[in-house]
């Protein structure tokens, strides 16, 4: 059947994430060709760095946090919550797993377990303050999630430097965490790479079962769709909204939790501030993969690797690492462009917008 | 007469659909002609090529005799055309008179004169007997009232060519008479209105001319001095459709829905529904007759538990409910069709399937524990969409690419199986074609005769009169009469729905 195998292979390349991914790297090569250096070898450099040896390895390390804050992001975007507060709950989810980790007594495995469950634990808390702030007092959760971040970082910042700091320390740090109580890695590459990795895979599998198969999935993702349809049909809007958040959340604490106990084992308030970056490119990979969890580890995985491999580009080509970071950007900008473009066209037939149009013939592709 | 507008073969494909396949249509100046049609006639696709939102594939346009081109709706208003939508395209945060006068702002020194354009919409709305206040927030009207906003948007600009999308489905007769009161003065200055209308009563009044589109084609062209509704319809359907006739009750059963002195909070500090009450019992449909904006949709709301009640109860087979969620009354035994099927009563982006399920997730027929049923979920879907012959090439096609009466059927379907005891069903015809009305009617009386309560609530006549067991009329939020529908008439149904005064003296 070599038309549907045609038709296939039109639709994967006419697909929208694809024609971004090109004009993305088409507009990056103008930049390096402009700058004077050369597209090919740089962007050669690159793909090899990010995705060979023990790039490979580290491209890995870095998917855990970016497919962690995307799937955290998810779950909230796809329920219509727009949690822009990610790297708040990772913060205070990090700070705290790491005391935890750091003052529970007894047998290693069992406090790891205990400290990441407190790091969700708090970025779940720090979560559902915005989300009450919505469900209570009807302020939006948008500006409060996002001005929250502000706040988490002030305040692990000051008790980082204060209560929980290392008394002496060269810069505001927590004391190390026992060598015990960390996450451990496993070898690969001729190196570590953490467990968490596990997890995050897990964590996959897990909601990509619930959000197609379970009465939650299903609840919030009408909710996504259109709350009145939602709140109509029985579903409890608010306890929803709150539910989602905590969950949200507490994925959030549990990276941050990561961050420290598997990779830094000590939380180092301006690497840590320097972390947030994994709350943003998680919120693009999730924009990038439609909110869907398998998506989401591969436009992980490929973020990760854009960025790993930018260091080796800058190490052997000259060509600035910051690159990455704009080819990123151009992707999800392309992306989002793609799709306006696509709305733009269906609001001109009418169908979108306001109370949308009864009747539309033009839209009606699905009828028979 | 001159012609004003003429259409030569106009063709429009979409992705498996032939929308509008080679249509003539020929309107003079000064007449009014009545475009009719089942929903995926084509008739909204027409208007949409004539009005350019986009352009046809074939054929062409000509106005006052020049072949035109609309590129943009701006085109099309250049010369002269105006478009009523069925739905609305209004700011929610503007006043009416700024809605009114969008992009031709009366000015004064650079600045919008707003008192001038607030006395222009006015006097425009007297002149039309059109009830708006201009400083009011769009956002803060009822739905009918919006329509009439829109009609205000196209009389200001005066258009030459008036296209109205069904612009009557929320006017009391009173109020629709005066409207074709409007379309025959602006006819007889000169004008030319494209009416589209599902209904026939009307297409016999104001019609000066009928087209009849069928599948894509201009099936006929009829003078409405020759003609039948008989005809036109069986022109629309390609058969012959009787109106379904309630009948009488068989047996009145047991009180299912009481409603006792209920008082919802409405905008401005005045109740919207005032110490309404009211009972449904078994096997009776009772039918809410009133203009919109008269709190029959706060009423449902409230009984619903979408909204709010500030006083009084509601019961529902003996149990208080009037303070219960959603979720516990459609447990309780109420299902509810909801008068906006496009934002309440389905989701768009949603699966037909996903549709279908909406309010049986946590049943346990559809969920084993957290998980649902997907083979009961599919079988339920397939199920419905054969029962209620749902036009759709897949269940998991986006409920947003069906027409309105395959969409009100999605509703309905889901609604129905429930077989609830309490049925509320709030404006379930409107916007459908004739064909979907009569299934839907059939199915109402279906569910009445196996003993369901039934609340309707429609603001046309014709459809309370000939299924309603009893009919009560509301105004300014309280009930004001309760009218037997083989006594009353619908002059003297339209008279208390506006308050006891005759409309328009």
């Amino acid at each position: 059947m070599p038309e549907r195998i045609g038709s296939r292979l039109l639709g994967v390349v006419g697909h929208p994430v694809t024609v971004a991914l090109l004009v993305a790297f088409g507009l990056g090569a103008v930049v390096i060709a402009l700058t004077g250096g050369d597209p090919l070898a740089a962007f050669g450099e690159m793909l090899g760095g990010g995705f060979t040896g023990s790039g490979l390895r580290n491209t890995l390390s870095r998917t855990i946090p970016i497919v962690g804050m995307a799937l955290a992001f998810s779950l909230a975007f796809r329920s219509g919550v727009l949690n822009l507060g990610g790297e708040g709950q990772m913060l205070m989810g990090a700070l705290f797993g790491t005391m935890a980790a750091i003052v529970v007594p007894g047998p290693g495995p069992l406090v790891v377990v205990v400290a990441v469950l407190v790091g969700a634990a708090v970025g779940a808390a720090w979560a559902l303050l915005p989300a009450l702030g919505q469900t209570v007092f009807q302020v939006p959760l948008l500006i409060t999630s996002l001005l929250l971040n502000y706040v988490a970082r002030a305040t692990t910042s000051y008790l980082v430097r204060y209560p929980f700091g290392e008394p002496g320390a060269a810069f505001a740090s927590t004391v190390a965490v026992p060598e015990s109580n960390r996450i451990p890695d496993f070898q690969f590459l001729g190196g570590g790479i953490s467990i968490s990795l596990f997890f995050v895979l897990g964590l996959v599998a897990l909601l990509a079962v619930v959000y197609r198969r379970s009465v939650f999935g299903y609840e919030t993702a009408m909710l996504g769709h259109s709350g009145p349809f939602a709140r109509y049909g029985g579903v409890d809007v608010e306890r929803k909204t709150l539910v989602v958040m905590a969950f949200a959340g507490a994925i959030g604490g549990l990276v941050g939790s990561h961050l420290v106990l598997g990779e830094t084992y000590r939380y180092i308030d301006a690497d840590m501030i320097a972390q947030t970056g994994f709350a943003w490119t998680g919120l693009m990979v999730s924009l990038l993969a439609y909110n869907r969890p398998v998506p989401i580890l591969f436009a992980g995985l490929f973020f990760a690797g854009l960025q790993i491999g930018g260091f080796a580009m800058e190490r052997s080509t000259k060509v600035s690492w910051q690159l990455a970071e704009v080819i990123q950007a151009l992707v999800i900008v392309a992306v989002v462009s793609r799709l306006a473009v696509t709305w733009r066209r269906r609001r001109r037939l009418g169908e979108e917008t306001g109370p949308p149009q009864p009747e539309m013939e033009a839209a009606h592709v699905g009828e028979v | 007469m001159t012609t004003e507008l003429e259409l030569r073969g106009i063709t429009k494909r979409f992705p498996g659909v032939l929308a509008c396949d080679g249509i003539d249509l020929t309107a003079r100046r000064g007449e009014i002609h009545c475009l009719v049609g089942e929903n995926g006639a084509g008739k909204t696709t027409l208007m949409s090529i004539l009005y350019g939102l986009f352009p046809p594939d074939e054929g062409e346009m000509l106005v006052r005799g020049r072949p035109v081109r609309f590129n943009s709706p701006l085109d099309a208003i250049r010369l002269g055309l105006g478009m009523v939508h069925q739905a609305f395209k209004l700011f929610p945060s503007l006043t009416v008179a700024e809605n009114v006068i969008f992009r031709e702002e009366p000015a004064k020194l650079g600045w919008i004169d707003r008192k001038g354009a607030v006395a222009r919409v006015r006097e425009l709305a007297d002149a039309y007997g059109l009830a708006v206040d201009p400083t009011a927030k769009v956002e803060d009207l009822p739905v009918g009232v919006l329509q009439r906003v829109e009609i205000l948007k196209a009389l200001y600009r005066d258009a030459s060519i008036l296209i109205l999308d069904e612009p009557t489905a929320v006017l009391t007769p009173q109020e629709r008479d005066r409207l074709f009161d409007v379309m025959r003065r602006l006819r007889d200055s000169g004008r030319t209105i494209l009416f589209i209308t599902h209904k026939l009563a009307e297409v016999m009044a104001v019609a000066d001319r009928i087209t009849v589109l069928r599948n894509g084609r201009a099936v006929a062209e009829l003078d409405p001095a020759a003609t039948t509704p008989e005809e036109i319809s069986r022109h629309m359907t390609g058969r012959d459709v009787e109106p379904v006739r309630a009948g009488p009750s068989p047996s009145l059963g047991d009180v299912v829905l009481s409603v006792d002195a209920l008082t919802v909070a409405g905008v401005h500090g005045l109740p919207s529904v005032s110490e309404v009450s009211f009972d449904v019992r078994s096997g009776e449909i009772v039918g809410i007759a009133a203009v919109a904006g008269n709190g029959q949709t706060e009423l449902v709301e409230a009984i619903a538990g979408l909204r709010e009640a500030t006083a009084g109860t509601v019961t529902l087979r003996g149990v208080d409910i009037t303070h219960l969620d959603v979720a516990a009354r459609r447990r309780a035994g109420m299902c509810y069709v909801p008068e906006d099927r496009h934002r309440v009563g389905t989701a768009a982006a949603a699966s037909v399937s996903e549709n279908l399920l909406m309010g049986y997730q946590r049943t346990d027929t559809m969920k084993r524990g957290a998980w649902l049923r997907r083979g009961a979920v599919h079988t339920h879907a397939h199920r419905l969409r054969e029962d209620y012959a749902i036009r759709v090439s897949g269940i998991d096609v986006a409920a947003g690419t069906l027409s309105g009466g395959n969409l009100q059927k999605v509703a309905l379907a889901r609604e129905m199986t429930h077989e609830a005891p309490l049925i509320i069903a709030e404006q379930p015809t409107r916007g459908v074609d004739i064909g979907a009305i009569e299934f839907i009617h059939t199915r109402l009386v279906a569910a009445r005769d196996r003993g369901a309560a039934i609340l309707l609530v429609s603001a046309e006549l014709s459809e309370i009169q000939s299924l309603a067991t009893r009919i009560l009329v509301m105004f300014e939020g309280r009930i004001v009469a309760e009218l037997d529908p083989d006594v009353a008439d619908e002059a003297e149904i339209g008279l208390h729905m506006t308050g006891g005064r005759v409309a328009g003296a």
